[in-house]
């Protein structure tokens, strides 16, 4: 006798978000295993930008600790930086924990693949600590340049044109004032007056400063111009900066990572690093020098505010194009003869000099109205019947006319034969 | 004003180039004469057509008139003007409109959409292998007529 068959419970498969009953087959389907592999490739990504926030700490403002979050698919929770000094320090905390690590594993064991790849997507301990030596170095340089700057920064953060300047659409006018909450420096006065792009271009002032945090900004934020190198008041825009604040600045954004020291600091906090000379000399070359733009060179995942260039565009494009581009189905309809007649082409067009003249009598493959059998047959016959229509047509033209004569009996055909020879 | 659009063709030699250069795409071929009423109303829909579906498929227009091209008039067993036959990779496609005759559409498109849906179906088909489709034409807008059998 049969046992009955377990009814299985069903359950929620997140990475392929649908409900089943395969119980723990379901994550050695195939399209689990796809799914899978984009999901978590999906999280690397993420977990890569926080990385970078681990090597190269920077100060958070308080107007971008709403965008700077993190979703964790391994413990279903929205990590948000609310109240956090420093970009991803939460996520970065969050990342180490034992809790999260407790989740991976559950995650791995019921979803697959092997749990060899843990380490992809948690950070170390040590890490942790680097980062946070990191971050106390930050914190002292801020707060040794932060002197008396308080005040100004309450009073200007309460000004009315710095709020209006975080919400309109307007970025060139934005980062200014943006620019002059964070910078304070000795070298740097506090700006009387509200500055606009004209301003920006056409002053000078010694001292250079830099950012980090760009990944937290949109590029749109920054001011474009393309005016040479000068040092700007209060902008934090450095002589090796300025030119990456074109619309080429996207392909600085690499080499300004590696030389970031200093930190992009919130209204409360001061921060201005110079740049160091030896990284402007680069060997690469620059935008100015005509040189190609990193991205183009290395693979960069971080960068995810990079615009595409051009080239970038059109190789995109090309992948994406459907039909022509991407391997056609084999078994369509005269696939065969379409590649033999691609090659033919081809050569054609190189110059080798083909069979290019078409039989005269070449007919395509087609299926008569009242055709019996395969093409092949009813093309036979078509040509049986062309065949037959040049014959009659023939005939009918090389026969001799026909002479009417009037019956003549065999008796009187006999008997003019006997009066002839008689 | 349409075949000024769409290309005319009346030679074997131009059929056989069309059909032979037409690599992956749908060739509509449209036999009939350019001075016929339904040929002109046919050919109307098709030169509004071609741009939508020029991504897959071609159209051109075949002059029966012409003597060059009577021995494909024969091959084809055209014996209603318009007809129109399909192509694709130089192998003929059936179309089963319900009617008689699957080897071509016999008379003129109702309205674009109508062409478009059944180059596309055409389209569709040839690219996973079939030589017959079925018509994605309502029955009501599918010309009727009736076959010979050898002129019987």
């Amino acid at each position: 006798m049969k046992k009955p068959s377990k009814k299985r419970e069903i359950e929620y498969c997140k990475v392929c978000r649908l409900h089943h009953d395969h119980g723990s087959r379901h994550k050695y389907f195939p399209r689990h295993k796809d799914l899978l592999s984009t999901f978590l490739d999906r999280f690397r990504t993420k977990i890569a930008d926080v990385r970078f926030f681990l090597k190269n700490p920077s100060v958070l403002r308080p107007q971008e600790q709403s965008q700077n979050r993190v979703w964790c698919v391994f413990c279903d929770e929205d990590i948000v930086e609310l109240g956090s000094s420093f970009a991803c320090s939460k996520a970065i905390n969050h990342f180490a924990s034992s809790d999260h690590l407790k989740n991976i594993k559950q995650f791995l064991s019921k979803n697959g693949p092997a749990m060899d790849c843990i380490d992809d997507f948690r950070i170390s301990e040590a890490g942790v600590a680097k980062w946070e030596k990191k971050c106390q170095s930050l914190g002292n340089e801020d707060a040794s340049s932060f002197k008396g700057s308080c005040g100004q920064l309450s009073g200007t953060s309460n000004d009315i044109h710095n709020n209006l300047a975080f919400k309109t659409m307007d970025k060139i006018e934005n980062v200014p004032a943006q620019l002059i909450n964070s910078h304070h420096s000795s070298d740097v006065l506090p700006l009387q007056y509200n500055t606009n792009k004209y301003q920006i271009s056409h002053s000078e002032l010694p001292g250079v400063a830099h950012y980090g945090s760009y990944l937290n900004m949109d590029s749109s934020h920054l001011p474009l111009h393309t005016d040479p190198p000068s040092n700007l008041p209060g902008n934090g825009f450095g002589k090796h900066v300025i030119p990456s604040r074109s619309k080429d600045y996207p392909s600085n954004q690499d080499q300004e990572r590696k030389q970031i020291k200093g930190s992009y600091s919130s209204p409360g906090e001061v921060g201005m690093t110079s740049i160091s000379s030896s990284h402007s000399n680069d060997a690469c070359g620059n935008v100015h020098s005509g040189a190609p733009p990193p991205w183009l060179d290395a693979n960069d995942g971080n960068s995810s505010n990079v615009q595409l260039n051009q080239s970038d565009m059109s190789s995109s494009f090309q992948a994406k194009i459907p039909g022509k581009t991407r391997k056609l189905n084999p078994n369509r309809v005269g696939a065969a003869w379409a590649e033999k007649r691609k090659i033919e082409i081809e050569m054609e067009k190189r110059g080798q000099t083909m069979n290019s003249k078409v039989d005269a009598d070449w007919l395509p493959n087609f299926g008569r109205v009242w055709q019996s059998g395969t093409r092949k047959e009813s093309r036979k016959e078509f040509e049986k019947e062309k065949r037959k229509l040049v014959k009659t047509e023939s005939i009918s033209t090389e026969s001799e006319p026909v002479k009417i004569q009037p019956y003549i009996s065999k008796r009187a055909r006999r008997e003019t034969g006997e009066n002839g020879s008689g | 004003m349409s075949s000024l659009l769409l290309k005319t063709l009346t030679k074997k030699e131009e059929i056989d180039r069309i059909i032979r250069d037409t690599i992956d795409e749908v060739l509509v071929l449209r036999f009939g004469r350019c001075t016929d009423t339904v040929c002109l109303q046919h050919d109307d829909i098709l030169a509004k057509s071609v741009t939508d579906v020029s991504k897959f498929a071609k159209v051109a227009l075949v002059d029966v008139d012409s003597e060059d091209v009577q021995v494909y008039v024969k091959y084809f067993d055209i014996t209603w003007f318009p007809s129109t036959v399909f192509f694709f990779n130089a192998h003929h496609l059936k179309l089963d409109s319900g009617t008689a005759d699957h080897t071509k559409w016999v008379g003129a498109f109702h309205i674009k959409q109508d062409f478009i849906d059944v180059v596309e179906a055409i389209y569709r088909g040839a690219m996973k292998g079939k030589m017959i489709v079925q018509c994605p034409v309502p029955p009501e807008r599918i010309p009727k007529y009736q076959l010979l059998y050898k002129d019987v």
